[in-house]
């Protein structure tokens, strides 16, 4: 039986055999733990249901509820698009991808209209068509489409400051991605990254200039700073594969952060770093190859990415 | 016509629900009274114009006590010349202030039974700014201080420095008079590492203007810095401080990159009780949303185009919208060099301690178009004969809102009714925002030593160095690049 069948069935057949016992075992309990098994194996749910609370949470206490019709147009657009590219050879999986991004233009970017958002959306979406490398698509998508509205329509703006500044903030940020990454891998990314930007800003703060080491907590506890480091560069379609490539990649990013932000005083500065650094992915991959990243997403859980690669992956590009 | 009574009763009644769910929607409020900046005891104000690297920062002080005990010091990006320094007359901030304040505006009902009475209030009470500042300033040979150059602008002597280290920096401005807090040393060596030179002025008392205020000093400076270095001021503050920025842009709203950027409540519906007492209503409003944001937001007051071209600056107007006279004289130059110059105004109130802005205020320009005021509405419920059928049903309603903006009123100020004290006592009353900051107090001294969280740090690190290093060792699978 097809998931969708057996959820269709269980919720609209037997709504409440959850509790009854049939011959020892709880069938429905089955029914119930493949679905569950099935959420926990593809990392992408995690991130789906993270960011969304992460955008529950700026709607509920930032104040963020006042561009509701932004979000509603950016993520019905992502799955609207996913529906129409099914005809067109997509694979069925890639909404998850799209939605995503789109959370990702949610969380990130603000425009002065909802068309500035539709657009980010679709160039997010189609930058990976348009702009790939040996089948794996350059820029993260999230990232292309916000840059690309910033420069093109000059009606769209990040607001670096909108989390403010909280501990409990990248407590909890932290948190969210150890649970995304560790299925994913690519926690490595954000460590290294986050630690080599923590070490030249202490240096430099805190050492050479001088400031009180809360001038350098403030800094790095900005809630802009954390989703950046854990939910942006760690795109394992994007990100470099090699794992020496991945600590180069960190190494640059956190360096060109750090300078950026000494020379031109951007604020935003991870933003652009990210989107110009992209294009040296296809430099990666030739100094180091290595075989593109697969979504995993199984009946069977947590499983190996290397056994199911034959059979259970669906590809996502 | 009873038809009709009913088509009015309920026009009406739509027309308030659209006010309570549109509060955007534009209505000929008239303007009754406005909550200007003198509502607040410590507080400085500043005009920020930014156009490309040129910023143009206007300074308004309200020092209470002798002129010749007047020094300031601000940290600035580049030495300036005598021409980037000017002294401006105070009626900018004045013109600025009124016409940006949060604004409580009224409007009458009419009457359901047909008669109409429509009374207009008008009460442009003036209220006055005040000014701001840091203090200090002067120079030797074996402080390791530099004078780049000396000026007297206006009744100002003023002094730029630069200096190698905080030491001798601090002794010099110590030996020179300047009542600089022993605190500040921390806080002078970080602006000194950065390269940023000090602008140190004192009073001239044979050059002061009659009167007994000192005149705003403009300065203006290209750099790609656009940031208020706040930390200087807060050595020696003992509490909480207001500041109140006035920015002008060509582009959009100004707003904090380092700290969130808050919208006031505004549009909210408040009893007509609130009239003789709104400008403590406002302030209690304000230190309930502080309250209510960490105390570590910045708050916008007022956005709008004000461009030359544009007609509609503000709605109702509490003072008269900036002009071109006005933007010359706040420094917004590109007023005079383009045909439609595009003038945005944006109004930020800030109010900052010692633990909760460790960093000094960063600003970026967005394109951000949308307008924004603070305003707080009250509504005269109508008068006459309301026998009629509508009459009968406005009456019911009537009780309904009044109820709601008594609650509202509650809901903003945080009284509750229960407390057996007025609401013009709590009103009153001033609230305490004394720091819970350790440190000596000696020397005003939250700045005192925040100890650097090295070890923090650093296990930090290594702890998820850790991590990593098991998860790859244990889990050889996630070594994704190899499949």
């Amino acid at each position: 039986m097809s998931l969708k069948a057996e959820v269709l069935f269980f919720c609209l057949n037997e709504p409440f055999s959850l509790w009854r016992v049939r011959g020892g075992k709880s069938l429905d309990m089955q029914v119930l733990s493949n679905i569950f098994v099935r959420f926990l194996s593809d990392a992408r749910h995690f991130q789906i249901v993270f960011l969304s609370l992460f955008l529950t949470y700026g709607c509920i206490d930032l104040q963020w509820i006042q561009y509701k019709a932004h979000y509603i147009v950016t993520l019905s657009l992502a799955l609207f698009i996913s529906w129409v590219n099914t005809f067109f050879n997509a694979p069925t999986q890639q909404w998850k991808s799209n939605v995503i991004s789109a959370l990702g233009i949610c969380l990130l970017l603000h425009s002065n209209g909802i068309w500035v958002s539709a657009l980010a959306i679709i160039l997010a979406i189609y930058s990976k068509r348009l702009f790939r490398f040996r089948g794996k698509h350059i820029f993260n998508p999230a990232n292309f489409g916000i840059i690309a509205v910033i420069l093109i329509t000059g009606e769209a703006w990040i607001s670096p400051g909108q989390w403010g500044s909280s501990g409990v903030l990248a407590f909890f940020f932290g948190l969210a991605a150890l649970m995304v990454l560790l299925k994913v891998g690519r926690l490595d990314i954000s460590i290294y990254f986050f630690a080599v930007l923590a070490l030249l800003e202490l240096g430099y703060k805190t050492f050479y200039l001088g400031w009180t080491g809360d001038v350098l907590l403030h800094y790095l506890s900005n809630g802009s700073l954390l989703l950046f480091t854990f939910f942006m560069i760690t795109d394992p379609k994007t990100a470099p594969q090699h794992p020496r490539a991945r600590i180069l990649w960190s190494l640059l990013l956190a360096l060109g952060v750090f300078f950026i932000a000494r020379v031109s005083y951007l604020a935003t500065a991870p933003m652009w770093m990210l989107f110009f650094l992209s294009p040296l992915n296809v430099l990666f991959q030739k100094i180091f190859p290595s075989s593109d990243f697969k979504w995993t997403s199984s009946s069977l859980g947590h499983v190996h990415p290397q056994k199911t690669a034959s059979k259970e992956v669906l590809s996502n590009s | 016509m009873k038809n009709k009574a009913q088509w009015v009763s309920r026009s009406l009644l739509l027309i308030f629900a659209l006010q309570l769910s549109v509060p955007s929607f534009a209505f000929c409020g008239f303007y009754v009274a406005p909550a200007g900046s003198e509502l607040y005891n410590d507080k400085s104000e500043v005009i920020l114009v930014r156009n490309g690297n040129n910023t143009t920062v206007s300074m308004s002080n309200d020092f209470k006590g002798n002129v010749r005990d007047f020094a300031m010091v601000v940290p600035v990006p580049v030495v300036l010349q005598e021409h980037q320094i000017k002294v401006i007359d105070r009626s900018i901030f004045e013109t600025l202030d009124k016409y940006s304040a949060p604004r409580l505006v009224e409007y009458y009902d009419q009457n359901p039974c047909g008669q109409y009475l429509r009374k207009t209030l008008e009460r442009a009470e003036s209220m006055p700014s005040r000014m701001i500042m840091e203090d200090m300033a002067v120079m030797d040979m074996d402080y390791n201080v530099k004078i780049e150059a000396r000026y007297e602008v206006g009744e100002y002597e003023i002094m730029l420095l630069s200096a190698s280290e905080s030491k001798g920096l601090q002794r010099w401005l110590e030996d020179n008079d300047y009542d600089i807090p022993k605190k500040a040393q921390e806080v002078l060596e970080p602006y000194i590492r950065s390269n940023m030179k000090f602008f140190v002025a004192k009073v001239n008392l044979n050059k002061m203007p009659n009167g007994d205020y000192l005149s705003p000093i403009q300065i203006t400076y290209s750099s790609p810095k656009f940031m208020l270095p706040i930390r200087l001021g807060m050595a020696n503050s003992k509490g909480a401080q207001d500041l109140i920025v006035y920015a002008f842009s060509a582009q959009g709203r100004v707003e904090c990159t380092n700290y969130r950027t808050v919208k006031m409540p505004t549009d909210r519906n408040i009893p007509l009780s609130v009239e003789p007492v709104f400008g403590n209503f406002y302030k209690r409003v304000f230190d309930r949303a502080y309250e209510q944001n960490n105390r570590k937001a910045v708050f916008l007051e007022y956005a709008w185009d004000v461009s030359p071209q544009v007609n509609v600056k503000c709605d109702p107007c509490v003072g008269p919208p900036p002009i071109t006279v006005d933007f010359q004289k706040a420094g917004v130059d590109w007023v005079n060099t383009s045909r439609n110059p595009n003038v945005f105004f944006t109004r930020l109130h800030v109010r900052y301690t010692r633990d909760r802005f460790p960093s000094d205020l960063q600003f970026h320009i967005t394109p951000n178009q949308e307008r924004f005021q603070c305003r707080y509405i009250m509504t005269h419920p109508a008068t006459g004969d309301m026998s009629c059928e509508a009459g009968q049903e406005y009456m019911q309603n009537l009780g309904q809102r009044q109820a709601l903006e008594q609650e509202e009123l509650n809901v903003l100020t945080g009284y509750s009714p229960n407390e057996n004290r007025s609401l013009n006592q709590y009103l009153n009353e001033e609230m305490d925002f004394a720091l819970p900051i350790t440190g000596s107090k000696n020397d005003g001294g939250p700045s005192a030593s925040t100890p650097i969280p090295l070890i923090q740090i650093a296990l930090g690190v290594i702890a998820l160095f850790a991590i990593v290093y098991q998860l790859r060792k244990e889990r050889p699978e996630w070594k994704l690049a190899k499949m």
